[in-house]
């Protein structure tokens, strides 16, 4: 279907995602009592950032017609998030090894 | 549909606007500003100046600029002028009888064939489908005279005895407004009437070379067509130029088959004519004169549609829009004595980025686009060729190796526009950002153009139009996207 006339559905769908990784984030945190150096803050904030991108761009995309331009898209804006994720976590675990 | 929202409407009446922006608290900026001695220079002082600002009215894209001179480099005393409509690149009859007889049996033959045979996308169907769309336009039965339309109510029909009259015959006053007030009034009358975005261009010196060498200027009060000198004539008084933006099917022209292409740019120039009709007829209730017959009625589309900023020149002789890319046909023009306050050019990076892209004149079947890099000043005498601009730096169009591909078998080609990185879909934020590094970065133009290859975009796999859920295409075909 070119047209997702329902468009809201995903993007309540991704608010939720994105609402709900925070809260994670946060009891994560509070559970190990990780404090995060504020670069890591900041790259954390470019990861949700880009999560956002990379969902509108996926959505948006389908919704245009524009499949291989949707899953590159999100390929584009998604690899990104893996770096970061697993970037902050080597982060925090290296610096906690040395404490 | 959603009923209005009465009480919304309600408490708007209740309100000044004034009251409105001292509640913002930008009163107390500037009162705050002055108490420290600094002369900021607020754009507007309130709402009411702002709604009579040119500048909020045309809304313009983030990306866009406006500029004094336009992005092609022109030069004015070079400028020729064009003969008339049918002396044009697209017309047929400026190769003369012999060769578009020639072309026309090819045309017909391949139709033919195209239709006994079956072939994807040039079928019966699609075939009528274009013949409806077209309705109203080659014919020119949607198309209102040099001077009308006009209109007297007939009390025996359907009467509304106070449809289609003037100021005039009503005994009121005309309209008047400033000329900020009635660009805005011209632009929301518009977009009712069918024409996605409106520029002004007033006509000078300069101008007057863009408009059709049949139209003549005399000393009368009102303009008029005489037929036996085959001459159009406008009054020698202050004349506008509005230049309407009729959108073109996205939908028709980027994802399906081959022959709705045609299609799409068949019902466009079609709806230009029902929209020349109206606009006429608006500013003739409003008391004021109104000049133009349809989409070949004033002068050069493409040089009224550059100096009004609705779109800049590009490598395939036409042009792009910032929010519509090529998708539109035409730039729908009228010559009106009410006083409009002029649009300026606009620049988004668009002419700069068709030196680096070169898309259009790859996909072309024919070879008709130029492949330089820089756009030339032309090389010929004046005179040589009454069909192409002289006057500009540019990629010159061989227009007959690009109407013959499309009289010879494929109606109405249109490759050129179908596989341009400006005629996207607007949903995507992604548009966004690739169409202000295009405005802002050119150096990135060459990996933009990559990556709009890479992306899958300008070659989509296109479907039977008639195979779709009716459900999914949108209504006239057009997308709200990016309107």
């Amino acid at each position: 279907m070119r047209y997702i006339s329902w468009n809201w559905f995903w993007y309540v769908l991704v608010g939720f995602i994105m609402g709900g990784g925070a809260v994670y984030l946060g009891v994560i945190l509070k559970e190990k009592v990780i404090k995060l150096k504020w670069y890591e803050w900041i790259l954390v904030v470019l990861g949700f950032v880009l999560f956002l991108f990379a969902a509108q761009t996926f959505i948006a995309s389908l919704g245009e017609g524009a499949a291989q331009a949707a899953w590159l898209g999100l390929l584009f804006f998604g690899l990104p998030i893996v770096l970061i994720v697993v970037g902050v976590w080597r982060l925090v675990q290296v610096r906690r090894s040395k404490v | 549909m959603a009923k209005p929202n009465i009480r919304k409407m309600q408490y708007h009446s209740t309100v000044s606007r004034r009251d409105f922006m001292k509640f913002l608290g930008l009163g107390s900026v500037g009162m705050g500003a002055a108490a420290m001695g600094l002369d900021l220079k607020m754009p507007f002082a309130d709402l009411d100046d702002m709604k009579s600002s040119v500048f909020s009215d045309r809304k313009l894209p983030f990306w866009v600029r406006e500029v004094d001179e336009p992005t092609v480099e022109i030069n004015w005393d070079e400028m020729e002028v064009f003969p008339g409509a049918f002396n044009t690149m697209f017309n047929p009859m400026i190769f003369g009888m012999e060769d578009a007889q020639k072309v026309n049996k090819i045309r017909v033959d391949k139709v033919r064939s195209d239709i006994t045979n079956k072939t994807p996308g040039f079928s019966i169907q699609d075939h009528a489908l274009t013949s409806a769309s077209a309705y109203g336009w080659l014919d020119g039965k949607f198309a209102p005279p040099w001077t009308g339309p006009e209109h007297t109510m007939n009390l025996e029909g359907w009467g509304h005895t106070t449809c289609y009259t003037t100021p005039q015959e009503l005994g009121v006053p005309r309209y008047e407004g400033t000329p900020e007030e009635n660009s805005k009034m011209i632009r929301v009358a518009d977009r009712i009437m069918g024409a996605a975005d409106t520029g002004f261009v007033k006509l000078d010196e300069r101008t007057k070379k863009l408009i059709y060498g049949d139209i003549i200027f005399e000393d009368v009060d009102e303009g008029y067509e005489d037929p036996e000198r085959h001459v159009k004539v406008l009054p020698n008084k202050d004349l506008w130029v509005i230049c309407s933006v009729i959108p073109q099917s996205l939908t028709m022209g980027q994802y399906t088959d081959r022959m709705s292409w045609a299609g799409a740019n068949a019902y466009a120039y079609s709806r230009a004519n029902v929209y020349s009709s109206r606009i006429k007829m608006f500013l003739r209730g409003l008391g004021y004169q109104q000049y133009g017959s349809g989409t070949t009625g004033i002068g050069r589309a493409v040089g009224f549609g550059v100096m009004s900023g609705l779109a800049e020149y590009c490598r395939a002789s036409v042009m792009v829009s910032p929010q519509f890319g090529t998708s539109f046909r035409t730039v729908l023009l009228t010559v009106t004595d009410l006083p409009l306050a002029v649009t300026k050019p606009i620049d988004a990076g668009i002419t700069e980025f068709c030196k680096t892209c070169k898309k259009c004149a790859e996909e072309c079947p024919s070879g008709a686009i130029n492949m330089d890099t820089e756009p030339k000043w032309p090389d010929w005498a004046p005179g040589e060729k009454p069909n192409v601009s002289r006057g500009i730096k540019g990629w010159f169009l061989d227009t007959k190796k690009c109407l013959t591909q499309m009289f010879s078998g494929e109606p109405d080609c249109s490759r050129c526009q179908v596989v341009c990185p400006f005629n996207k879909y607007d949903s995507a934020v992604m548009h966004d950002l690739v169409k202000l590094s295009i405005s802002d970065a050119p150096a990135l133009n060459g990996v933009i153009r990559q990556l709009d290859d890479t992306f899958g975009y300008g070659k989509q796999e296109g479907t039977s139009l008639w195979d779709w859920d009716p459900k999914d295409i949108p209504l006239f075909g057009l997308d709200s996207s990016r309107s």
